[in-house]
């Protein structure tokens, strides 16, 4: 550990070509994970799901982020309470995906882009 | 390293060595941010694109739509994350003490998770069961999620 700080001095910024690979799509990454089906259970149980309201905010797994991490984010971005901010986590970890926020689209625009400034993988999905 | 929690923040003692090693990674990655991402699309690089993640990824249009309208305010809040680590940095003591206020410190968790994105992709841990290869840049890596766990625990 104490040895690398040297060696590490242009690993950051340039990419090992040989050994980087094409981006995956979210899709790729939770194959079967999602499928319509849980996908519509998800959104018949976000209580805030309605018509008018068609936009969602969904964080994708990602091999790197914490679970207390990942939790802390929840609760200090959104307010989730602690039960609520893990269970959302634990979605996250075991199915792929979770959807974290339901509403009008510039809302979970904004959203998805404050979770890009934590780290997290988000996108924006129209409720279908 | 060590990191405590106090009544007014985190308390991050840092070895002369491991403050140095943030350090430069925390240069690299504002290099990384701001430069790179001017002169090449991120399809050249994984980790870039995983920084600033496409928004729909089923919808061309309105992923470049996301990125025009966010992208220069996200590269502006993530160096400055970083730069609030930096700053910190510089001013430790020599006994490598740092009291960190909890607001300044819930922006090193970002910047700390952003490093350790970009690092990943260099170690090629893109999926859950990809193994963490043996290096000093996977000891690296580790040692950043290590800082990052006891932040959160600290901050939490």
């Amino acid at each position: 550990m104490v040895v690398v700080a040297q060696l590490v001095e242009r690993w950051l910024v340039v990419p090992d070509v040989a050994g980087s690979s094409p981006v995956i799509h979210p899709m790729d990454v939770v194959s079967n994970a999602a499928s319509s089906t849980d996908v519509e259970r998800e959104a018949a149980t976000t209580s805030r799901s309605a018509p008018d309201l068609p936009w969602q905010t969904v964080v994708w797994n990602d091999p790197v982020n914490l679970m207390s991490y990942v939790t802390h984010v929840f609760r200090s971005y959104f307010g989730y309470s602690k039960p609520e901010a893990e269970r959302l986590m634990l979605q996250v970890h075991n199915d792929g995906r979770a959807i974290v926020a339901t509403g009008p689209r510039e809302e979970m625009e904004r959203h998805t882009e404050a979770m890009h400034e934590y780290g997290l993988w988000a996108t924006v999905d129209r409720i279908s | 390293m060590r990191i405590e929690p106090e009544i007014t923040g985190v308390l991050i003692e840092l070895t002369p060595m491991e403050r140095r090693l943030l350090a430069t990674l925390l240069a690299q990655y504002d290099e990384l941010v701001h430069d790179q991402l001017d002169e090449s699309d991120l399809s050249g690089d994984p980790a870039l694109a995983r920084l600033f993640p496409n928004a729909y990824p089923d919808d061309d249009e309105a992923a470049a739509e996301f990125r025009r309208y966010t992208r220069d305010g996200l590269v502006e809040r993530k160096t400055a994350n970083s730069g609030l680590i930096s700053a910190a940095l510089t001013g430790a003591s020599d006994d490598g003490r740092l009291t960190v206020a909890r607001d300044d410190a819930e922006h090193w968790l970002p910047a700390l998770t952003d490093l350790r994105l970009v690092l990943a992709e260099r170690l090629g841990i893109r999926r859950d069961d990809d193994p963490l290869p043996e290096n000093e840049l996977a000891d690296v890596y580790q040692w950043l999620g290590e800082l990052q766990w006891s932040l959160v625990e600290a901050l939490d």
